[in-house]
């Protein structure tokens, strides 16, 4: 079957002007600027079918932002092609508009000076949506996204995450079957970030939406897809099942046990005996354990520690989307191999 | 497919290819809503009222101390006596406060702020519903700014009436175009915020040369004959000069027609460049990142 997104070798320059040093450069700089092409994004492709939910993920600067913008047909690509549902998003713009829905993070879409109710009338005129149906659509998001507690105040009266859950209403009233959403929890609190998971998990299962989802928070992406696009430098470096990227990259955990008496690592590491554990080195109240999911259970070592030390806190982190990607780098098996002058990290790729 | 979902009928793909530009009741509603927005502000624009008495005060004084001091035996001044210079001044204060809005500064400060990428993305012309917003802010400028600022004026200095009563009439369709040249100009001013660093400054600087140049400082008469000839030529004379001497009388017949019609014609030119500027700069900045 087609699939409902279809991205080939898509390219996207930038032209930048390098500002020059001092007055004199300056001087200089507004004769003749020095200007430079920027690669935001390089040589990308991937396939997405109708009815998935997938995280496109980077560091910030990665090009996820310019990927999406080419996406929605706010940007023409500088070579490479896209289809989407058979349409060509730049191309025809203004009638693809009708079947997508966008989340920009950073941007809200509604009238600030308007209540929200209001920006949604607009909406359903602006898309001309039947009454019934935008009844029934405005309904289901009122109960799942709780807005009737803001539904009548303007829209600069909002916290970010109140505004966030209107985006996401607003992205979706006329019923598009395709979603983009860029940086989707930027700035949200953990409850607001929880809620707007929660919200894409219900519109993934109950109506089908494709979502094609940026972020550079793991917590989204553990939360909601099973497939990920990681792009580093403008290319893609993994596309793959979530669980494939853990089992190459080791999915690392990391422990930070605060003690109640002081102790050394040394003895801390007899502790967990012959667990596949790394301690770090440090004497006294606060020691920090690395470990693989694949290897042992967080449970477990937390066990093994607390039956054996009076503990006062606990606290786990996961690895952030940076150590992921040099954690391909790493292990050599990355499919972009020129983007390894950066950084000392990725030097023994 | 559960049932809260809009469902889309028949082949995907195909109805896909379909749907046009939004319909005309939907620029209604956008023109509704800016009403209703500035209806929100009008306290905003009670201070307004006393700068425009102010303006029209000052330059009631100027031009009557200039009168007052005319050589003995003349009547004009640049053509006009003085009961027709008085009401030149007002009208066209009275004018400026109906004809004029903000377009070119919201939809530059769109542009670098990058907001306008979210117009991008919905199935709307933004040139018409921005001259829709335009238009909702007219009627409530007419409403709520005009009519009290004309109320407060009039008694106050004196406005004569025209010397045909059908001038009335004359003089509020030339105002209506008046406000669409005016608009069509400030939305083709704010497009150049595409390409340039400094359009505030722009904008600003275009504000007092348009003073200048629509006639709402001094009237075109005072001037030498090439300058007024140059001013046919340009948009800018029907924005106030025209509306201002329709009603004082001074095109009559098949001049008057011209003149309206010749309004007419920049309002529509210049919509038509504004499209194109338009998409020429979206091109532009789709091509460019902005
Ligand atoms: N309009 C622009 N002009 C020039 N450079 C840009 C522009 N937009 C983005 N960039 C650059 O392109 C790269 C990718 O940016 P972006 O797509 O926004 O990344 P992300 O969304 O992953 O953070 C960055 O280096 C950024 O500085
Ligand atoms: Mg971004």
């Amino acid at each position: 079957m087609e699939p409902l997104i279809r991205v080939e070798n898509l390219c996207k320059d930038y032209q930048v002007t390098r500002r020059r040093e001092g007055v004199w450069g300056g001087v200089v700089d507004l004769v003749k600027p020095r200007r430079e092409i920027l690669r935001a994004v390089d040589d990308v492709s991937f396939e997405i079918p109708a009815g998935e939910m997938v995280g496109y993920i980077g560091a910030n600067g990665a090009g996820k932002s310019t990927t999406i913008k080419m996406l929605t047909g706010i940007l023409t690509p500088t070579s490479g092609h896209v289809s989407v549902g058979g349409l060509v998003p730049w191309r025809d713009r203004t009638h693809y508009t009708r079947h997508i829905g966008a989340v920009f993070g950073q941007r809200t879409q509604l009238w600030w000076d308007l209540a929200v109710i209001e920006s949604f009338h607009l909406l359903r005129k602006i898309y001309e949506v039947e009454e019934g149906a935008y009844r029934k659509q405005l309904d289901l998001f009122r109960e799942l996204l709780g807005l009737d507690e803001f539904l009548h105040q303007p829209v600069r009266k909002l916290s970010l995450g109140q505004r966030m859950r209107c985006d996401l209403a607003a992205a979706l009233l006329h019923g598009p079957r395709l979603l983009f959403l860029d940086e989707p929890t930027i700035g949200l609190d953990v409850v607001a970030k929880e809620s707007v998971r929660v919200f894409l998990r219900e519109i993934r299962d109950q109506l089908g939406v494709t979502v094609l989802l940026t972020t550079h928070d793991l917590g989204d992406i553990q939360q909601l897809c099973r497939r990920i696009v990681i792009i580093d430098h403008g290319k893609v470096i993994f596309d793959g099942e979530i669980d494939e990227l853990r089992s190459r990259v080791g999915d690392r955990i990391k422990l930070t046990i605060e003690l109640r008496e002081a102790a050394t690592s040394a003895s801390l590491a007899d502790v967990t005996g012959t667990m596949p554990v790394i301690w770090r080195a440090g004497d006294g109240l606060v020691h920090e354990v690395e470990f693989s999911r694949r290897d042992v259970r967080s449970a477990e070592v937390i066990r093994a520690v607390v039956n054996d030390r009076p503990v006062h806190d606990l606290r786990i982190e996961e690895q952030d989307i940076e150590e992921i990607v040099r954690g391909i780098y790493r292990r050599g098996d990355a499919k972009a191999t020129d983007a390894a002058d950066e950084g000392q990290e990725a030097g023994d790729a | 497919m559960p049932e809260t979902a809009i469902t889309v009928p028949g082949n995907e793909f195909e109805r896909w290819r379909r749907g046009g530009a939004a319909t005309a009741g939907l620029y209604v509603s956008f023109a509704r809503l800016a009403f209703l927005k500035f209806l929100a502000y009008r306290l905003r624009y009670y201070t307004g009222v006393v700068s425009y008495t102010v303006f029209v005060a000052g330059n009631y004084y100027l031009f009557t101390a200039l009168f007052a001091s005319r050589p003995a035996g003349e009547e004009l001044i640049g053509g006009l006596t003085l009961a027709q210079m008085i009401s030149y001044v007002i009208l066209s204060w009275v004018g400026r406060s109906f004809t004029f809005n903000n377009i070119d500064r919201t939809l530059a400060q769109q542009v670098v702020q990058g907001e306008i990428a979210l117009q991008l993305i919905k199935p709307f012309h933004v040139q018409t519903v921005m001259l829709s917003e335009a238009l909702g802010e007219a009627l409530f400028r007419l409403l709520m700014f005009t009519a009290p600022i004309l109320l407060v004026v009039v008694p106050l200095f004196g406005l004569s009436s025209p010397p045909d009563p059908a001038l009335y009439g004359w003089t509020v369709l030339s105002f209506a175009l008046a406000f669409l040249v005016n608009a069509q100009l400030n939305f083709l001013v704010g497009c150049l915020a595409f390409y340039l660093k400094n359009i505030i400054g722009v904008i600003r600087a275009k504000m007092v040369i348009m003073e200048f140049l629509t006639g709402v400082l001094v009237p075109f008469t005072f001037f030498p004959a090439w300058f007024q000839s140059a001013m046919e030529w340009l948009p800018f004379q029907a924005i106030s000069y025209v509306p201002v001497t329709v009603y004082l009388g001074l095109r009559t017949g098949h001049d008057l027609i011209i003149s309206l019609i010749v309004q007419a014609a920049w309002a529509l030119g210049l919509f038509v460049l504004g499209r194109l500027l338009w998409s020429v700069s979206v091109k532009h900045v789709t091509l460019q990142g902005g």
